[in-house]
């Protein structure tokens, strides 16, 4: 008898099975939403703040500037060329990344100092962006295809409902076991708690400052992040943001280094 | 005295070239340092009964501006010194005093320039453009501009550049009083070339360089004085005589960034003179990115050099150098490692270490010990020359 309504349970749900989504299906398509919502700007070019507050409130700046060329081939990544204004030791420091979906990204840096262009490794993926809490993975990761997904459900904050989304990274050398987003209506990013290597949470983003750009992409302009385990706080200000101003594509060749470089 | 007037035109036409802009439309950047240098040698007197201490102020200031919506720019990068013992190492130079012109696929550039060739972190027989300043740094890394007309052009294949280059630059040597120097003082009255026309012999040189896949190569031609002189001892006037062969050399340098792994090679064969000789050089690098879970980066890097001149200085040599970088806030990192001669029992230690302190102050300590050196090896000169050196960097 009780075997009977096993059976009985297992084929009543069987049907509501096949016809819905999985959890990683649903998963998948909102963060594919999420990602496209910031995607067709062709080139950006924009100024970026980066203020660094220790545990004690001390605040340092730093700038920098930074053009990005969308790839069109949707299974290629973007390039993006920044310029380092300060600190002053820094100033006239130029990096060019070629971000793949699959591979290692391509990097030149060009140091004033040293006064050469060298190809640096991109396996350094956990790394700190200029002692910041921001890992270079966070800038190079934020292809949908980077990660494994998984919807958990939706979630109330502020008073608004968001989907809950958890997410595996599947290249190698990252710093994080996993990452839960917040996701809004509008498939806006609102927030990613992101977990260490040993499952303890380490860092949450907000993302906020959103701005509507050709009427079809989302771009946040503040990227706050705040290390839950050494206290540390990095906001990231976008400045001066514009998209598709026509940047020559040619300007994002290794040779086009020292066009920018002093 | 044309090299000056030329100089002196090249002068005047940027200052026509920036008055003749709308002036509010002008956008330029300017920067640069001062840097005071306190040196304590670890030997007393030395070899050579030299001052034990040193104090010098390193200057370098940079003004860059875009014309033109960008298709013209202006580079100026000064450099320069004031030493308190050796007057060999007080200079100025401008090491970038250049005018660039940006068509589609071609850059015209004229001007002083610096040009480096090469991957290796510390063997880079490849570069050759630009002549050393040994009394600013006795390795040869710290190099003079050097005034040139160059053409660059982009195709999808690579990059092609051509470079023309009148006026020749003698190598600088340290000074009676420089530490560390030569055993003996290099005369600058007896200078010769195997050039009929001298050091107004016009140089050049040419490179291909492309990107492939994880490759980053380079190829290139140089034909002109070389920049490395023979030195020969005058049993009369117990100096140093510099000769300048001419020199013909073709060289490759390859660099494979596998991951964390980068493998790095430079090889050149040259015709000096009268004589063939043939080189290479390269090595690994290695970084385990978080070191122990923290921020922290160690590479490791291994390289080795050989020529096949038996005179030549660095014929047989390897280096092993560990560089830690913290990633904080202060920018904190530390070279160290080990120089040695394969051939022979000769090494040095060094260990170069650098901290932001505030914004716009950074300090370096920079450390260098020589171990024994054989008394053939051409660093004998400088093996009581082991020294610490401190240096504050103020930005602007």
């Amino acid at each position: 008898m009780k075997f009977a309504k096993i059976i009985f349970i297992i084929f009543a749900l069987f049907p509501f099975y096949l016809s819905a989504e999985t959890a990683e299906e649903q998963g998948l398509r909102i963060a594919k939403a999420s990602y496209e919502n910031g995607r067709g700007f062709t080139d950006m070019v924009s100024d970026q703040l980066m203020i660094l507050i220790d545990p004690k409130g001390n605040e340092v700046t730093r700038e920098v500037s930074g053009k990005t060329l969308e790839n069109l081939d949707p299974n290629d990544g973007d390039k993006s060329l920044t310029y380092f204004k300060t600190p002053k030791d820094v100033e006239g420091t130029v990096m060019l990344s070629h971000t793949h979906i699959s591979d290692d990204d391509d990097q030149w840096l060009y140091l004033p100092a040293l006064g050469r262009v060298k190809r640096i490794s991109s396996s350094n993926k956990s790394g700190a962006f200029m002692g910041s809490e921001v890992a270079f993975e966070d800038f190079s990761g934020t292809d949908y295809r980077k990660y494994e997904w998984k919807f958990l459900g939706e979630e109330m904050e502020n008073n608004e409902t968001f989907y809950k989304l958890e997410s595996y990274p599947n290249y190698e050398n990252s710093g994080y076991s996993k990452r839960i987003s917040l996701i809004d209506n509008l498939n806006r990013t609102y927030k990613v708690d992101f977990y260490d290597r040993k499952g303890e949470l380490l860092k949450t983003l907000y993302l906020e400052d959103y701005v509507l750009y050709k009427d079809k992409i989302w771009m946040a302009n503040t990227m706050k992040v705040e290390n839950i385990q050494n206290k540390n706080i990095t906001i990231f200000k976008w400045l001066n943001r514009e998209l598709d101003v026509g940047i020559n594509k040619k300007d994002f060749e290794k040779s086009s280094i020292l066009r920018l470089a002093d | 005295m044309l090299k000056k007037y030329i100089i002196s035109f090249l002068f005047v036409f940027l200052q026509y070239l920036v008055a003749s802009q709308n002036a509010a439309a002008i956008d330029y950047k300017a920067y640069g340092f001062i840097q005071p240098e306190i040196t304590t040698f670890f030997n007393g007197d030395g070899r050579h009964d030299q001052s034990n201490s040193n104090q010098s102020i390193f200057v370098k200031g940079t003004f860059i501006t875009y014309l033109n919506n960008g298709d013209q720019k202006i580079t100026i990068n000064t450099t320069g010194r004031i030493d308190e013992k050796d007057s060999e190492r007080s200079y100025i130079d401008f090491q970038k005093f250049k005018y660039e012109q940006y068509f589609d696929d071609i850059t015209l550039k004229i001007g002083n320039e610096l040009i480096f060739w090469g991957v290796n972190e510390s063997f880079n027989i490849v570069d050759i453009i630009n002549q050393s300043n040994l009394a600013e740094d006795i390795s040869g890394t710290k190099k003079f501009g050097q005034p040139m007309i160059s053409l660059n052009y982009n195709h999808s294949y690579g990059n092609f550049d051509l470079f023309i280059m009148p006026f020749f630059k003698e190598r600088i040597f340290p000074g009676r009083n420089g530490r560390p120097r030569l055993a003996l003082e290099v005369d600058k009255s007896t200078v010769a070339y195997e050039s009929s026309s001298k050091k107004n012999k016009i140089d050049a040189a040419v490179r291909y360089s492309t990107v492939y896949d994880d490759y980053d190569i380079g190829i290139a031609h140089f034909y002109g004085n070389n920049r490395s002189p023979e030195l020969n001892v005058n049993p009369l006037s117990q100096k140093l005589d510099a000769y300048y062969p001419i020199l013909s050399q073709t060289s490759l340098d390859i660099q494979s960034t596998k991951g964390a792994w980068l493998y790095k090679l430079e090889t050149l064969t040259a015709k000096n003179g009268e004589e063939r000789h043939f080189g290479i050089a390269g090595g690994t690098e290695y970084t385990i990115y978080g070191l122990r879970e923290t921020t922290s980066d160690l590479g490791i890097i291994v390289e080795y050099t050989f020529d096949d001149r038996n005179d030549f200085a660095f014929n047989n040599e390897g280096v092993l150098a560990l560089r830690w970088t913290k990633n904080d806030i202060k920018s904190t990192s530390l070279l160290a490692g080990l120089v040695a001669d394969m051939s022979g029992s000769s090494n040095r230690f060094f260990a170069e270490f650098e901290q932001r302190i505030r914004d716009d102050l950074k300090v370096f300590i920079d450390m260098s010990i020589n171990g024994e050196i054989d008394a053939d090896d051409f660093t004998y000169a400088f093996e009581e020359d082991s020294q610490l050196t401190l240096k504050i960097a103020k930005y602007f």
